[in-house]
C-alpha cells in the first residue's frame, strides 16, 4: 500500500508543464505504481484541456494551414522517428548491460533515460551506492539510489529538496516505513537516516536539486557531497 | 495579469455540436483533410493564445510553435483514443509537450537529448478506469471549472496558461506558498479531482479554518 503521493500541487505543476525534468520524472515513475495518482493527473489534464477551450481565440495567419499541410506532405516519416535512431545508434550495451544489478528491477518507462555505458556506482557509505543519470538539465540531479539489507545511509541534512521514489524494497527512517512507489519530499534543512529494511536491499530513485550536508561525518570523506548537476 | 478566461462563454450552439474526437479519428484513420481543417479552424486560434501566454514571445514564433502542435496532432493522431481523452485534452498534452520542448531549445538544455513526450510517458494512459475518467472530466471539469473562486482559478490560470510553478505564482501574487497550495488543493477538490489521502486530511484543516 502506497503510503506517499506528490503533492496536488506538484501535480499541477507536473500536469502544466512547468515541473523540471527529473522531477517530472520521479513522477512518471510513481504513477507506474500508483494507480491513483495516474487518475488525478489524467484529471489534470482534463483540467488543461479546458483551458485551452477557455483560452481567448485569436486569429492566425491566413496561410497557417496550408504551411502545416506543407510541412506534413514534406518529409514528415523521416524526421519524426530521428531521435530515436540517433538514440540507438549510440547504444553498444542492451539495457541489461546498463543496468547490472538492477536489470529486474527498473520499470520500462525509466529505461529510455539510461546511459549507453553501464552505470557508474560510487560508493557513498558502506551500504550506500549511487549511480547518476543524465537527462539533460541543470537543476536537479536524478540518480539510483541502493542501501543494502539492514544498512544505514548516513545521516545528512538537505540543503535543498530531495524527492525520492522506491523501486524496490524497502526503508525506515525517524518517521516511517517506505514501500515501493512510495514518493517523499524532504524538504531543505530536514535531517534524516535512511535504513534498508533487513531482509531486502532497497533500491530507489532520487532527485536532488541541491547537494546535502553529511551530518556527523567529516565531508572531505565523503562523495555525498560531490553535487554534480548533469 | 494578463490571463483571462472567455468572459461568460457560451458557445454556439454550432460549434458545441462539432464532434472533435470524430474529426481526430477521421485524421487518424484515413489522413482526413476537412476533418484535420475543421479542427486547425477551431483549436490553432485557442493554442496561439494559449502558447503565447506560457511562452513570452512575439506572434511570429507563436504561430511556428501553434504549426509545429498542428503537425504533431497530424502526426500522431492514429494513436488517438477517445476512451482515454477528450480531444481537448489530448490537444493540449501536444501543445504542453511542444512548449516544454520548445522552452528548452530556447535555453538550450540539450534539446537532443530527451523529449517531453519521454517524459511523460502517454503510451501507458490505459487503466481500467480512462474511459470512466474521460466521461466524468468532461461533464465535471468543464462544468465547474467556470465556477471557480477567482483566487482559485487565477492561480490554476497562471499554472497551466503561463506555464508557472507553484512558487512563481506565490511570487506573482504576492501570496505565500502554501496560500498558493491550499488554493490548488481546494480547487481541486470542487473540480472532483481524487486526491491522495495525505491530501485530503490538508484539506479537511484548511476547510475548517476557511
Ligand atoms: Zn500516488
Amino acid at each position: 500500500m502506497i503510503g506517499r503521493h506528490p503533492d496536488s500541487a506538484l501535480l499541477v505543476e507536473y500536469a502544466s508543464g512547468s515541473l523540471e525534468l527529473a522531477p517530472s520524472i520521479a513522477i512518471t515513475t510513481h504513477i507506474q505504481f500508483c494507480d491513483q495518482c495516474r487518475r488525478t493527473v489524467e484529471s489534470l489534464q482534463a483540467v488543461g484541456g479546458e483551458m485551452l477551450e477557455e483560452a481567448a481565440s485569436v486569429p492566425v495567419s491566413d496561410d497557417l494551414l496550408d504551411n502545416v499541410f506543407a510541412h506534413i506532405d514534406s518529409d514528415s516519416s523521416q524526421e519524426q522517428s530521428l531521435s530515436r535512431v540517433q538514440h540507438e545508434v549510440g547504444k553498444v550495451h542492451s539495457e541489461n548491460e546498463v543496468l547490472g544489478e538492477l536489470a529486474s528491477t527498473v520499470p520500462a518507462y525509466i529505461r529510455k533515460f539510461l546511459p549507453a555505458e553501464p552505470l557508474k556506482w560510487r560508493f557513498l557509505s558502506p551500504s550506500l551506492k549511487t549511480a547518476t543519470i543524465s537527462v539533460g538539465e541543470d537543476v536537479n540531479e536524478l540518480s539510483f539510489l541502493k542501501i543494502k539489507a539492514g544498512g544505514k545511509a548516513p545521516v545528512h541534512t538537505h540543503k535543498g529538496t530531495e524527492i525520492t521514489v522506491v523501486l524496490k524494497g524497502c526503508f525506515s527512517d525517524e518517521e516511517d516505513l517506505y514501500q515501493p512507489g512510495d514518493f517523499i519530499v524532504r524538504q531543505a534543512g530536514e535531517t534524516h537516516q535512511p535504513i534498508a529494511a533487513q531482509n531486502e536491499e532497497c533500491i530507489c530513485l532520487s532527485v536532488l536539486s541541491a547537494p546535502i550536508q553529511l551530518t556527523g561525518i567529516k565531508s572531505m570523506l565523503n562523495p555525498f557531497l560531490s553535487f554534480a548537476p548533469s | 495579469m494578463n490571463v483571462r478566461f472567455k468572459s461568460s462563454r457560451k458557445s454556439a450552439p454550432m460549434e458545441e455540436a462539432q464532434d472533435w474526437s470524430a474529426c481526430l479519428e477521421r485524421v487518424g484513420s484515413h489522413g482526413d483533410r476537412e476533418a484535420f481543417s475543421a479542427l486547425f479552424a477551431h483549436f490553432a486560434p485557442l493554442l496561439k493564445s494559449f502558447l503565447a501566454a506560457g511562452a513570452g514571445q512575439n506572434s511570429e514564433n507563436i504561430e511556428e510553435l501553434v504549426q509545429e502542435t498542428m503537425v504533431k496532432v497530424w502526426r500522431k493522431a492514429g494513436n488517438y483514443n477517445r476512451s482515454q481523452s477528450n480531444a481537448n485534452t489530448w490537444i493540449y498534452t501536444i501543445a504542453r509537450n511542444t512548449r516544454i520542448d520548445w522552452i528548452r531549445k530556447q535555453i538550450r538544455q540539450n534539446p537532443n537529448q530527451l523529449h517531453a513526450d519521454d517524459i511523460y510517458d502517454s503510451e501507458a494512459t490505459v487503466t481500467p478506469h480512462s474511459s470512466l475518467i474521460a466521461l466524468r472530466n468532461k461533464r465535471d471539469v468543464s462544468a465547474e471549472i467556470k465556477k471557480l473562486p477567482p483566487a482559485q482559478s487565477e492561480v490554476l490560470a497562471l499554472m497551466y496558461f503561463q506555464g508557472h510553478s507553484g512558487q512563481q505564482v506565490s511570487e506573482a501574487l504576492n501570496i505565500p506558498l502554501g496560500t498558493v497550495k491550499s488554493r490548488v488543493r481546494l480547487a481541486l477538490k470542487r473540480l472532483k479531482i481524487a486526491l491522495a489521502e495525505n491530501e485530503l486530511e490538508l484539506e479537511a484543516q484548511e476547510e475548517a479554518h476557511a
